[in-house]
């Protein structure tokens, strides 16, 4: 019971006093109701009355501050006088309801937009990968800089090989990235799935919620069709029960047995739902470059080491298959493998927001320090009474924590919001496999910046003002004369300050939205408009040759004719900004051989409809499209082949024409086999393929007979809007077979949008931080402005008395400060200048020092700076000296 | 009107009453639905004290003779009687609209 009576001393005071008695009686005839119902009885009834207490707190709280105005003497000066100190600065805070609503909202912009952007980083960069010992993870792949490939992929065969011989790895894994045609009683559902080697999940270290692993014999060709599920797919397709195991799934017409369920963590790096195993043939060699790798090393081991065994167990492939040496493996850190395309984003936004939190940081100081510089007074008298010096610093400290708490969680909501905003504006470009909601690190960033921020640019400043003796305070003061120099100085540097980093920022921001409209208005080589797409997956046992893959899409484009509003119907192996790549090499007739040190480009390999190039709006440079006798002749008979720009120019350099020119498949020609040529019938003008910054690689259209298996990308070209026809085209699809679906459905137009989705966020942060940044200045100025002013009003009184005109008084104000803005703007610009230099490799040709810009952010910002100081200017001018020399 | 307040008013529109003895009457009118304690009984007690619904008995005499000294009785005020009435009238319209709406309707599966 006396632990009761502890307990009610947190309860308020004055229930206590009068009531305290009578409660603990109560508490103590609820707990002896309970006697004989068991201890866990007794226990519900502590905890009912412990949060009844606990209940009684933020009540009392609220209590005590609706009552503050009538607070006599607190009790609690007995204390620490930590209550009074809060209610006193509640109180003060309360008083100047506007400044301190500005100084709120000044931080909570700043540290809003921080957290936006940490939590990124923080997503990206720092937190950890959800699996056991994720800086034991790293990324394995392969790289031929002769081929002007950085990553090539990695062959199954290398694989193999690395995999019997290595002794610095607990396991090596691939992984393929595989979509599978999911039969349903609808007809056919998409499911995005992968297929790994059976080692993948011991590299990530995830277990299966149910069932096993793939062993062995399931990881070998022809082995048994097998799949594990994701834990979603379960739930979503079986509601979690545990008979799923032996469960049978069709998928890409074959039938595939359960064996396992995987927990989320394994959907790594994003959205798999269900993993087949690879079945991969070692013995089969030379095959293609296309896996991804990953691996975890065993403790201890560097990546230096990791390295040099991969290179040590490649030597017998060296010494047989690549005796160039073109393909070498390689590890990396994980993390830096899927945060390269982030980094200078990253590291332009963190400093962006760091200018920003810097604006607002100075503007929280300019009002702090004008509030301190207002209320000299007030402390002045107060020490003159007696008050200790310590006792107005915490008082000062306590209001501006109380300023830094506000700001600092209306800023984490803030950012919050902005960051979920961000992330699903960018469907395709926000990684998958990093989460961005918020944690414990978030939260600890969050009030470390809010109290740094609002203790180093609220307190500082204020005990800067307060830093006079007594006397020499009471007295400027009382006379309400204009602000100390040093005050005043110190205003006016800020004021700069303040400038200089919205104009480095306005031109920045500036910069980055024009290499964005640069980029949007790239010619992509094609024509986007009207135009609808959409991918089929053929399986294997649907049309076993090429004769039959042929029949069928010529099904699929004659359905795909008959919808109304359609004009043109083309087939592609490979559309342009869809993420795709297909690579092999082509050596000219009469080429000089080729010396083991010179390039062997890759060149992009599509299949293309005779209708694809009219559909997609592909034009023509010289010679003619392809017609329906192209590659009439099959596999095996020469046949004619259409070339970008960029091939024509690397194959035949110099050359005006190259219709009638002729290649073959491969680097070298098999001695003794009969060689295959394909002679050049057109010149196609280079498309942007892999997105309208990437540069443009050489590339090849094949007539349809000769891959028509490989070509899964359907072209609509519309009369009116393409999205109109999505589902007519999917019923179409239905009709010509139910078992294969029509996916990825986009219309050209969105593909191109989706492929600068990034650059379109971060230009626009950058814009909005920018803009931020101006109305800060803005305010932060006037702010200063207006304070000065009033502190003359004394000055100009006398100055309107002796007879100075209107004008005059206004002038002399703007001039003062446009002054000052004008220092801050030049300061600023000359900075940007500078720093567009870091900017470059974002800037897509964009000059750091674009005219158009330079001008647009000198004249934003003089028009600011002028705007926020006529105001105060113009109140100053109508001083009316009677009432302003009669004040005192 | 809060709940608990809203039965307070009522078990003290029976008999003055000291706080166990509330918080046991309203337990029995709700049925055990609401079980008041220690802090947020009194407390409550205190906040109906201040706008003028109940009242704190001073005077002994109105004191049953059996009960100690020690515990604080309270009695419903005029005020107090008032607004129990409104708030039951308010609750009473408020339970007529709902069961009207919550009448099985004609054609609906059962």
């Amino acid at each position: 019971m006396n632990v009761y009576r502890l307990l009610l001393r947190l309860a308020p005071r004055r229930l206590r006093d009068k009531h305290g008695r009578e409660m603990e009686a109560m508490f103590r005839a609820q707990v002896a109701e309970t006697r004989g119902r068991g201890r866990i009885a007794v226990a519900a009834v502590w905890i009912c009355a412990l949060a009844d207490i606990a209940g009684a707190i933020p009540r009392n709280l609220i209590h005590l501050w609706r009552r503050r105005g009538r607070v006599g003497v607190p009790r609690e000066r007995r204390s620490l006088m930590i209550g009074s100190d809060i209610r006193y600065a509640w109180r003060s805070l309360n008083h100047q309801r506007f400044a301190s609503v500005l100084v709120i909202g000044m931080l909570a912009l700043g540290i809003g937009s921080t957290v936006a952007v940490f939590s990124l980083v923080n997503g990206l960069f720092l937190r950890p990968f959800p699996f056991p010992e994720p800086d034991r993870l790293v990324y394995v792949n392969e790289t031929a800089p002769k081929w002007n490939l950085e990553m090539t992929g990695v062959n199954y065969h290398d694989y193999a090989q690395w995999r019997r011989d290595q002794k610095l790895f607990e396991a090596i894994a691939l992984y393929d990235e595989r979509a599978f045609n999911l039969a349903t009683d609808q007809g056919s559902d998409r499911m995005q799935g992968a297929a790994v080697t059976m080692d993948f999940m011991k590299v990530l270290g995830v277990h299966p919620v149910l069932g096993r692993m793939f062993n062995q014999e399931e990881d070998s060709p022809k082995g048994p069709l097998v799949t594990m599920i994701g834990e979603a797919v379960w739930q979503e397709r079986y509601g979690g029960r545990s008979d799923v195991l032996g469960k049978e799934l069709k998928l890409n017409s074959r039938v595939f047995t359960i064996i396992g369920v995987l927990p989320k963590a394994a959907e790594f790096p994003g959205g798999v739902r269900l993993w087949v195993p690879m079945q991969g043939d070692p013995s089969v060699n030379g095959s293609s470059y296309s896996y991804d790798g990953y691996a975890r090393l065993k403790p201890g081991v560097t990546l230096e080491q990791a390295n040099a065994d991969l290179m040590r167990t490649q030597q017998v492939i060296f010494d047989t298959r690549d005796k160039e040496k073109v393909v070498t493996p390689f590890a990396r850190d994980m993390r830096e493998q899927f945060t390269r395309n982030f980094g200078t984003v990253a590291s332009t936004l963190g400093a962006a927001v760091a200018l920003l939190l810097m604006v607002a940081c100075a503007n929280v100081a300019a009002l702090m320090l004008a509030r301190a510089l207002a209320r000299r007074r007030e402390m002045g008298i107060r020490l003159a009474i007696g008050a200790s010096r310590t006792r107005l610093l915490r008082q000062l400290l306590v209001e501006n924590i109380m300023l830094s708490i506000a700001g600092g969680a209306a800023g984490l909501a803030i950012g919050q919001w902005a960051i979920s905003a961000l992330i699903t504006s960018l469907p395709d470009q926000a990684p998958t496999w990093a989460a961005f909601s918020l944690d414990g690190r978030m939260v600890a960033f969050t009030i470390a910046t809010s109290v740094a921020t609002a203790v180093l640019f609220g307190w500082a400043p204020a005990l800067h003002a307060m830093n006079n003796d007594v006397r020499g305070a009471i007295a400027t003061a009382t006379a309400n004369s204009t602000a100390p120099v040093r005050g005043r100085r110190t205003l006016w540097a800020l004021v700069v300050a303040e400038f200089a980093l919205a104009s480095l920022m306005f031109v920045c921001g500036g910069l980055l939205v024009r290499a964005y409209d640069r980029v949007r208005n790239t010619d992509p080589g094609f024509d986007p408009s009207n135009v609808l797409t959409f991918t089929i997956a053929v399986p294997q046992v649907k049309t076993p040759d090429d004769a039959s893959g042929l029949a069928f899409r010529k099904r699929v484009v004659a359905r795909m004719r008959e919808l109304p509003g359609v004009k043109e119907v083309g087939m592609i192996s490979c559309a342009p900004v869809s993420n795709c790549h297909w690579g092999t090499f082509y050596t000219a007739e009469n080429a000089p051989p080729r010396g083991p040190n010179d390039a062997d480009p890759i060149i992009l390999n599509r299949a293309a409809s005779p209708e694809y190039f009219s559909a997609m709006g592909i034009r023509l440079k010289e010679g003619r499209f392809f017609n329906s006798s192209d590659g009439a002749g099959g596999i095996d008979k020469d046949s004619t082949i259409i070339v970008n720009e960029t091939f024509a120019k690397q194959m035949w350099p110099g050359q005006s024409s190259v219709i009638g020119k002729r290649v073959h498949l491969g680097s070298t020609p098999r001695p003794g086999s009969s060689i295959q040529w394909l002679s050049v019938v057109g010149v196609a003008k280079d498309v942007k393929h892999y997105g309208l910054e990437q540069p443009v690689r050489p590339g090849v259209y094949l007539p349809e007979p000769l891959q028509p298996r490989a070509m899964n990308t359907v072209v609509l070209k519309m009369a009116g809007d393409p999205a109109a026809i999505a589902s007519a085209a999917r019923a179409a699809m239905r009709d010509v077979d139910p078992e294969i679906p029509a996916y990825d459905m986009r219309t050209m137009d969105e593909r191109l949008a989706r492929s600068r989705s990034l650059r379109a966020a971060y230009s626009w942060m950058l814009a909005v931080f920018a803009v931020m940044a101006l109305v800060l200045a803005l305010g932060g100025s006037y702010g200063v402005t207006s304070y000065l002013v009033s502190q003359r009003t004394r000055e100009l009184g006398i100055r309107v008395a002796l007879g100075a005109k209107r004008s005059d008084i206004s002038r002399t104000v703007l001039k003062g400060s446009l002054a000052v803005v004008s220092i801050g703007v030049i300061i600023g610009i000359a900075g940007a200048i500078g720093a567009g230099r870091f900017l470059a490799s974002l800037l897509f040709g964009v000059p750091p020092y674009d005219a158009v810009i330079l001008a647009i952010a000198a004249i934003a910002l003089a028009t600011t700076g002028f705007l926020a100081n006529w105001l105060p200017a113009r109140r100053a001018s109508r001083v009316d000296p009677m009432v302003s020399l009669r004040a005192d | 009107m809060k709940t608990r307040e809203y039965l307070i008013l009522l078990a003290l529109a029976e008999a003055d009453l000291h706080g166990l003895a509330i918080a046991r009457a309203v337990q029995e009118l709700s049925e055990g639905q609401t079980r008041l304690w220690p802090v947020s009984l009194y407390g409550t007690l205190e906040s109906l004290e201040g706008s003028g619904l109940i009242e704190e008995l001073e005077d002994a005499r109105h004191r049953p003779a059996d009960e100690s000294e020690k515990k604080r009785f309270y009695r419903l005020t005029r005020t107090g009687h008032r607004a129990l009435a409104t708030e039951t009238d308010r609750l009473g319209a408020i339970v007529k609209i709902a069961r009207s709406r919550l009448k099985p309707r004609p054609g609906g599966a059962a």
